[in-house]
């Protein structure tokens, strides 16, 4: 017998039972579906204590380095603290550090956070305008390489948050923003997998965080990192990423631009035909990462799993439009 | 005598099936209409807990569950011809995982016992 920690309040655990059980038992509303470990409704996250392995089966990599679990096949051994799979709302004051525009329209943002601050590379934050108004970007930092946040901030036109953070926000000025969240990240495991990392536009800005966080902690595979744009003029770090390539012999920096100035002359391969060209034989073993505009993400993420990539190998985030048009 | 879902394989039958089921669905032209815009991972959750039922697994489905889950498709024109397409692309799954023709049999007849509440009628 032992017990969890849920909202403050102490709920004892029987012998054998789950802790979806407990808590039904105690009348929390908790989402379930099938009670076998199978539909994945009741996902939660344990942030102290040790969860069962067999309540994190089924779950990606990403989830369980996080301490996420099924409550319905989770039968703790010893106490455990728990909460609802999306509860991270504490606010964080991050102090701007750097304020430099890559390109016409890509700002490069540097963030210092005083207090502890934990993230994985790739992960995505919600940025705080006001009290009422947020977007989602993208960390291109890597924590333990980097002594500051990044993100790469692109302006959209009419964009609320974009443009204020491109025009009214200088170094020095203070943000508030969440916890970082997010799946889309390196995990250590096999190191020899290949890992392939496509993305259009600042969808690059999470994907040079996982490949620099991959070769960091000795990843021994290729890594190969597609970025798609619309022009050459778009490719944003291409110097920065030619640079890579030529340090680590395992790194692949490739391009996709959709309009070249001799349009006749190329003939232009799609970014999915691309993408299944560098996985090659070894696409059903691979892990991919998939971050940018939204239609592409899900186009890609759906012709690479038709052509044998499991679905547990692809780690993706799209970008959606806030509805007033600004980026999130 | 071990049960239908002891015979298939349990759990890892499940996951070892149900990539192989959903790549099939989504790229048979008679069904795959209905699954545009639909999250793939949620889809495939899903499809793990009816691949668990057809199976004859532990599973708390209920009729109520599978009419609402299909009403909106029902209204989109979902009627008995898709429903043998999805049977079918089950049956192909199984026999590729080498499972034997009575037990794919017996899959078959309990995704057909459901078919009534998943047209809704």
């Amino acid at each position: 017998m032992t017990h969890i920690i849920y909202k403050d309040t102490r709920i004892e655990i029987k012998e054998g039972q789950t802790v979806l059980s407990a808590l039904l038992e105690n009348s929390y509303d908790i989402p379930n579906s099938c009670r076998a470990g199978v539909c994945q409704s009741c996902l939660m996250q344990a942030t102290d204590g040790e969860v069962p392995v067999v309540a994190q089966d089924g779950l990606k990599d990403t989830l369980k380095s996080q301490g996420y679990f099924l409550a319905c096949s989770c039968k703790p051994e010893t106490p455990l603290h728990i909460v609802d799979s999306k509860n991270n709302q504490q606010q964080y004051s991050a102090r701007v550090l750097e304020h430099e525009f890559i390109n016409d329209y890509v700002l490069r943002l540097r963030l210092k956070i005083e207090q502890p601050y934990y993230y994985h590379a790739g992960q995505f934050i919600n940025l705080w305008m006001d009290k009422k108004i947020s977007r989602s970007y993208s960390l291109a930092s890597v924590d333990k390489l980097d002594d500051f946040l990044e993100l790469h901030i692109r302006r959209i036109p009419n964009g609320v948050v974009s443009n204020w953070l491109c025009d009214e926000i200088s170094i020095g000025d203070t943000i508030q923003i969440q916890a970082a969240t997010g799946d889309c990240f390196y995990t250590p495991g096999s190191s020899k997998q290949k890992l392939l990392l496509a993305g259009t536009g600042t969808g690059l800005a999470p994907l040079i965080g996982i490949a620099r966080d991959a070769l960091a902690q000795g990843h021994k595979g290729e890594i190969h990192l597609i970025h798609g744009a619309r022009f050459a003029d778009d490719l944003y770090m291409h110097q920065t990423l030619l640079k890579m390539a030529e340090k680590y012999n395992q790194f692949h920096y490739h391009t996709n631009v959709l309009q070249s100035e001799n349009l006749l002359s190329i003939e232009h391969q799609s970014i999915d035909q691309q993408l299944l060209d560098v996985a090659g034989s070894d696409l059903a073993e691979s892990k991919f990462y998939l971050c940018g505009d939204a239609d592409i993400v899900n186009k890609l993420k759906t012709k690479m799993f038709l052509a044998g990539a499991s679905m547990k190998n692809i780690y993706s985030d799209p970008f959606i439009i806030a509805a007033d048009g600004v980026n999130t | 005598m071990s049960s239908l879902y002891e015979r298939i394989g349990g759990q890892p039958a499940v996951d070892a099936a149900v990539e192989i089921f959903y790549r099939k669905v989504l790229s048979d032209d008679r069904i795959n209409g209905f699954f545009g815009g639909v999250d793939m991972e949620q889809q495939i959750n899903k499809q793990k807990g009816f691949l668990t039922m057809v199976f004859g697994g532990p599973n708390e489905y209920t009729g109520k569950d599978m009419r609402e889950g299909h009403k909106h498709l029902v209204a989109n024109g979902l009627n008995d011809s898709h429903v043998d397409a999805v049977i079918e692309n089950l049956g192909n799954t199984l026999q590729e995982l080498g499972v034997a023709a009575e037990d794919i049999q017996e899959v078959a007849d309990i995704a057909n016992s459901v078919r009534d509440d998943i047209l809704n009628r």
